[in-house]
């Protein structure tokens, strides 16, 4: 087999890999889906493997959130929320850094890593930071060897 | 034994000095970790502060939460996940409340009971007081001198 060809299938197992993964953003309706709005306006392509949920505020993910949604076959999840200081309900973000932080806690306690959890923090105007928060996530979690998930307790 | 702050100096303070009925007075609390929701009204109420909020969260207790309690659906789908089984509590961020482990402190405890009425999730159990043949024994005299 030429180089070529293998460079090439594996770049075809690359691209079904990132097809297959799923990672579950959830985006502050304040700033980061107003972000995310604007970023597809634009029409900035999205690595295929991002899934927006729409909330309220970023203070409204809890723990069975992030968890169930990694238990029922996503790769990654991200909660998108505003910047410190400025979310529309005084300090849901707050909470929600700290609620992922405990999350990231728990999964790295009991074997997973956890970079699968992030939190990151933008801006209504700043739809080139939820595109590279975005392709960072994609990038980190494509990283990691798939996710192994126990069938027995379903 | 089953003692306020108050009652233990008193009984410092006298040369000698025994509570014949201390062991008998309180009921017996019994915890199940595994149903504790972390809502912290067992520390509210408790007039000793036998039982507070901790700063850390132990794993496994999310990991034993039964199908049908108010943890089951978390603790199932981080069974799900898990590779093997939390080797220590976890510290918990200043903004997480409820993922906290109680900490009970057994010497402090009257065996009153209150945190077992104040419990939502049905995970504390307040056993009658267990008498010993022993105490009865040493309590005819006292109440025959009466």
């Amino acid at each position: 087999m030429s180089p070529t060809v293998v460079a090439t299938a594996e770049a075809e197992t690359t691209r079904a890999r990132a097809a297959e993964r799923s990672i579950v953003a959830f985006c502050c309706r304040e700033c980061a889906y107003a972000a995310a709005d604007a970023s597809a306006n634009a029409r900035t392509p999205l690595p295929p493997s991002v899934r927006l949920v729409l909330v309220p505020c970023s203070g409204r993910i809890g723990p069975l959130h992030l968890l169930s949604a990694l238990a029922e076959g996503a790769d990654g999840v991200m909660v998108a929320g505003c910047l410190e200081g400025q979310c529309h309900y005084l300090e849901g973000n707050f909470n929600a850094i700290d609620r992922v932080t405990f999350v990231q806690r728990l999964l790295e306690s009991v074997g997973v890593e956890p970079e699968r959890a992030r939190m990151f923090t933008m801006s209504a105007g700043e739809p080139p930071k939820f595109v590279a928060a975005v392709h960072e996530m994609d990038r980190v979690v494509g990283a990691l060897p798939p996710l192994q998930r126990s069938e027995a307790c379903r | 034994m089953p003692l306020t702050d108050r009652g233990r100096t008193i009984l410092e303070r006298l040369p000698g000095a025994a509570l014949a009925s201390a062991g008998s007075t309180g009921c017996e609390i019994v915890r199940h970790e595994e149903l504790c929701v972390g809502c912290g009204r067992c520390a509210a109420s408790c007039p000793t502060g036998a039982s507070s909020r901790g700063e850390t969260f132990d794993v496994n207790q999310l990991l034993a939460a039964p199908a049908g309690s108010r943890r089951g659906e978390l603790g199932a789908a981080l069974r799900r996940l898990a590779r093997h089984a939390a080797s220590a509590p976890v510290a918990v961020p200043p903004r997480v409340s409820v993922y906290r482990t109680i900490v009970y402190d057994v010497g402090r405890c009257l065996g009153c009971g209150t945190c077992a009425r104040a419990c939502p999730a049905g995970a504390i159990e307040a056993l009658p007081p267990q008498t010993t043949g022993a105490d009865a024994r040493e309590q005819t005299p006292t109440e025959a001198a009466r």
